[in-house]
Parts: structure tokens; C-alpha cells; sequence
């Protein structure tokens, strides 16, 4: 219903538009003839292939349930035999598709500026995708979540700004960190493991650059132990506050 | 109605204080730059564009350092730390084109012993751009070059693209490879004629390369001209000093003891405490004895 309900708002639209942008960015370049700008071509499609889909994650997943509650068709569905929960899982999961959706379109179409101005590919190249893609699912919790605990508009808001914040807001934890009494290391430690590592599913620099080698397996698999855990927590506080929320 | 007249009135008030402003605007002294990167809020000329183009420009000039350290993000170090007795990791061959000295510089992402995150210090090492730079290389330069036309292109008055695109294609050390140099530098000087790093590099490869003295003397000639402005950024001053020895240097090449003597005496005068002038200047009684 979620995937459904982007296509008849055309969503998925936007993020063709997006990915037309890429392309014509490109090609742009091209035109001009900027020679030996395939490593910056590269790293900046990883750029703006992060940031759009991050985008229409924190847009899709911050808007299904208020949308529910605000247009009234939460009744219907609840009215069916279906728990809350199962109603909430459901939401985050078309969510999660909606932005995988948009995201494996998005990068289609990098990917093919990208091999426009030669630019090769390879297995970190496939990790990138899949750890993106294990990023999308934390983003999409999170949206989930705050949309539940707050109006619509400042979910979006927030989730967007932990979103691009959180890498910020990591290192200076860290810088603080190491300069601060035992107290305060104490709150900036609980701080730093309470806010999402979105970061961590950035394989970008790594995938732009060169030789640098495929990460190894067991990071990808405790990348997606990191997702299941966050999001399961990220979930349950959706479903304590849903669950408490008086329709 | 009541808050419109007020309205009417502030806007009024605010009209009378702009006239009266503008009448004083030529009395006060132009804002000095006090970055590289400027906004180009110093003349009337501010724009969307503007902005736009300098924050490209912007993000391409810390790109290329990103590009010299493969990927891996770099941080000064803090006050503190600096005070803690922390040192940078340092570099190990040319670093003479990245943004900020090696020495002081340590990675974004904290080395293992002093991460307190554990398992996720691990996987952030893991999946970014990581490594020990300890010591580290840079990679070739000229991945960057593209950078250097682009930023250029878009900002053509960003002159430290300019002076270090030049830097660039002049380490082949080829005549090829320093005439192109020339050419770029040329290109950045029609755009910015009053910038002194712009003349002075001209005058310095002009002579320390391909020894035109005499083309190189019009160079630094205007660059010590234009260094007579009251307040020069401190890139300004950098370059102008640089400009006075290369002045020095040529004059003593040509054994023309009056102009070395003149030439040092007004470099001392700006920069007193500049040792290079100051060993130019108690060598130039041997100079003005050499045989011509």
C-alpha cells in the first residue's frame, strides 16, 4: 500500500527527476570538457546518490502514519484483524521498499553517468549498494518513530537533521570526549551509542576513491546485526508510543 | 491600519538612515579579506551566483585535499590538543599543495587507542576511508589538477586555484611544462590583476626557471607596487616577501648593487624580521665587490 501510495503521489517521480539532474550535471561536465574528471565525477555521484536517497527515505517514512491519522483511513485498516503492531511493521516495511525502490533508481541512473565518463565499477562498489541499502532501513525507523512522536512536519524536520547531522555530532562526542571530566565522558559515551551511525553504511569514500580494497564479510554482517538491532529498538518505542496514541 | 503607519514610519526611518549612511560609506576603509574564500560580499555585486560559485569553489579547494590524502578525511589538531603536547601525523614527500601542514594534522576518524566506541570505532574504520597516516604519502598531484581548471573556471577570482594549479603543472620541471604554468597563471591574472601571489609566482618561475630576469622584473616590480596597500591579507604578505627576494636575488644575479641595496632596504622596511632579506642584506658589500 505504502509503494502504491508513493506512485499515486509520484514520488518516485521526484526521484526520476533527481536522477535526470545526475545525469544532466554530467553531462554538463562533459560538455565542457573537463578531462580526467572521473574521480570527481565518482565521488560526487556517491555524494548526491547518499543525499537524495536519504532524502526520500526520511520523506516516505515520516509521512505514512500521520497521513493515516490525519486522513482517517487508520480506522479501516485497524478495523481488519490485523494488530497495531503488525499495522506498524507493515508501514516501515513499505517504507523501506519505497526507498530501496527509489534508491536503486537513483543509482541506476548515476550509474550510468558515471559510466559516461568511464568510470569503472567493482565489488566495493556492490558493498556500497548493499550497506547503503542496510542504511536505508535505520533512516526509514527512525523517520517512523519520531513521525509517531511529534507532528509530521517535525518529524521530518528532525529526522532530516539526524540524518545529515549525526556524523557531525559523532565527532565532536568524540572531541568532547577526550576533554571533558568523567561525568560528562560518561553522558557523551551513552549519547554517542544512542544516536544512529548512519554513517558507518557510507561506504562512499571508499568506493570513490583509489585502492582502497572490498571490505571484509564479517562488516557487512555486523553492519546488518547493527540495523536489526537499532531498528527492532526504533520500533518498539514506534509501537509503545502507537500503541498508547488515542485514536 | 496602526501597524501599518508604523510600518511606513520604520521603513522611512530606515530609508533616512541608508541616505546617511551612504554619505559616510567612502570614509571608512574598505573590509579587509580575511580568508582565501571570499563571499564577495566587499563589493555591490552580491548575488545568489556569487554565493553559489564561492561555495563550490570552496568545497572543491578542501575536495583537492581529500584527493591528496586518497579519500582519507584530516582534521587540525584542536588548541588543546596542541597544548596536551599532541603532535599531527606528519608526511612523508611533497605536501607543498594540501590546504593545511601535515605536522599538524591527524585523521577525522580516530586512530583504535583513542576511540572509545568499541565495536563501532571498528566498523567505522572498517567501511570509510581509513588508514594509518602516520607518516603518510600523498597521492600524484595532478588528480587533482581537474579540480584546480574547475574551481577556477567557476571562480575565476579564487586565486589560490590559480597559484596552486601553476605549482601543479610546473613540478615536470619540463621548459613544456613550465610555459603551460605560465599560460594558466596568465589566464588567473586577467581575472585578478591587482593579486600579488599571482605576480609574484610569475616572476619567481620567470626567473628561477627560465632566468628571464627581465620579464620576471615586471612581475615583481607591480607585486611590490601593489604591496604598497595598507592592508594586505596574510597570503598578500607571504608572497610579497617572497617578492622581495626574488627582487633581491635578480639584482644581485645582474650585479646592479644600487637597485639590490634599494630593493632590500624597502623589503626590510616591510618585513624587518625576514632573515632570507636580512643574510641578502649583510652579504651585499661581497655583491657589490664581485667583478660584472
Amino acid at each position: 500500500m505504502v509503494v502504491l501510495e508513493s506512485i499515486r503521489r509520484k514520488d518516485l517521480w521526484v526521484v526520476a527527476i533527481l536522477g535526470f539532474l545526475v545525469i544532466a550535471s554530467a553531462g554538463m561536465l562533459g560538455i565542457f570538457g573537463f578531462q580526467g574528471l572521473e574521480l570527481f565525477a565518482k565521488d560526487l555521484g556517491f555524494s548526491v546518490l547518499s543525499m537524495f536517497s536519504t532524502v526520500v527515505a526520511v520523506l516516505t517514512s515520516t509521512r505514512v502514519m500521520p497521513e493515516e491519522l490525519k486522513q482517517r483511513t487508520l480506522y479501516p485498516l485497524l478495523a481488519r484483524p490485523i494488530s497495531r503492531f503488525d499495522l506498524l511493521v507493515g508501514k516501515l516495511l513499505g517504507s523501506i521498499l519505497v526507498s530501496w525502490i527509489g534508491f536503486l533508481l537513483l543509482a541506476a541512473m548515476t550509474g550510468i553517468a558515471l559510466l559516461w565518463f568511464g568510470v569503472k565499477f567493482d565489488l566495493l562498489t556492490v558493498q556500497y549498494l548493499v550497506a547503503k541499502m542496510l542504511g536505508l532501513v535505520i533512516v526509514c525507523s527512525v523517520g517512523l518513530t519520531l513521525s509517531l512522536c511529534m507532528t509530521h512536519a517535525a518529524g521530518c524536520t528532525v529526522s532530516v537533521r539526524v540524518a545529515f547531522a549525526s556524523g557531525l555530532i559523532s565527532r565532536a562526542l568524540i572531541l568532547a570526549c577526550a576533554s571533558s571530566s568523567d561525568g560528562f565522558r560518561l553522558l557523551f559515551k551513552v549519547l554517542n551509542g544512542v544516536l544512529p551511525a548512519y554513517g558507518l553504511f557510507d561506504l562512499g569514500g571508499r568506493a570513490a576513491y583509489l585502492h582502497w580494497s572490498p571490505v571484509a564479510p564479517w562488516v557487512i554482517l555486523a553492519l546488518a546485526a547493527y540495523m536489526l538491532i537499532y531498528s527492532s529498538s526504533m520500533l518498539a518505542l514506534a509501537w509503545i508510543r502507537f500503541r498508547r496514541l488515542a485514536i | 491600519m496602526k501597524s501599518s503607519i508604523i510600518a511606513m514610519a520604520a521603513i522611512a526611518c530606515l530609508s533616512l538612515s541608508g541616505s546617511s549612511i551612504s554619505s559616510i560609506v567612502d570614509k571608512v576603509e574598505s573590509p579587509i579579506s580575511t580568508a582565501d574564500l571570499d563571499v564577495h560580499e566587499s563589493n555591490g555585486s552580491v548575488s545568489l551566483l556569487g554565493q553559489f560559485r564561492t561555495s563550490v569553489t570552496s568545497w572543491l579547494w578542501l575536495r583537492t585535499d581529500l584527493y591528496l590524502h586518497n579519500g582519507v578525511e584530516m582534521r587540525p589538531l584542536t588548541d588543546g590538543e596542541v597544548r596536551n603536547g599532541r603532535t599531527g601525523v606528519g608526511s612523508a614527500d611533497h605536501q607543498e599543495l594540501a590546504a593545511i601542514d601535515a605536522d599538524k594534522l591527524v585523521t577525522v576518524i580516530p586512530a583504535k587507542s583513542e576511540d572509545f566506541r568499541g565495536i563501532l570505532g571498528d566498523l567505522e574504520r572498517a567501511t570509510r576511508a581509513y588508514k594509518d597516516m602516520a607518516m603518510h604519502t600523498h597521492n600524484d598531484p595532478e588528480t587533482a589538477f581537474p579540480l584546480f581548471r574547475l574551481m577556477t573556471w567557476i571562480d575565476p577570482n579564487f586565486v589560490p586555484g590559480w597559484t596552486s594549479g601553476a605549482s601543479l603543472i610546473a613540478r615536470k620541471s619540463t621548459r613544456r611544462a613550465i610555459v603551460q604554468s605560465l599560460e594558466f597563471l596568465q589566464v588567473g591574472l586577467q581575472y585578478n590583476p591587482a593579486s600579488i601571489p599571482i605576480l609574484v609566482q610569475l616572476g619567481s618561475l620567470n626567473a628561477g626557471r627560465l632566468r628571464r630576469f627581465d620579464v620576471a622584473l615586471r612581475y615583481l616590480q607591480k607585486a611590490t607596487e601593489v604591496g604598497q596597500k595598507p592592508r594586505l591579507t596574510e597570503d598578500d604578505n607571504e608572497s610579497l616577501v617572497d617578492g622581495y627576494r626574488w627582487l633581491a636575488l635578480i639584482y644581485r644575479e645582474q650585479h646592479e648593487p644600487e637597485l639590490l641595496a634599494h630593493v632590500l632596504r624597502e623589503g626590510l622596511k616591510r618585513f624587518p624580521d625576514d632573515r632570507v632579506l636580512m643574510r641578502l642584506s649583510a652579504r651585499k658589500a661581497e655583491i657589490r665587490k664581485s667583478p660584472s
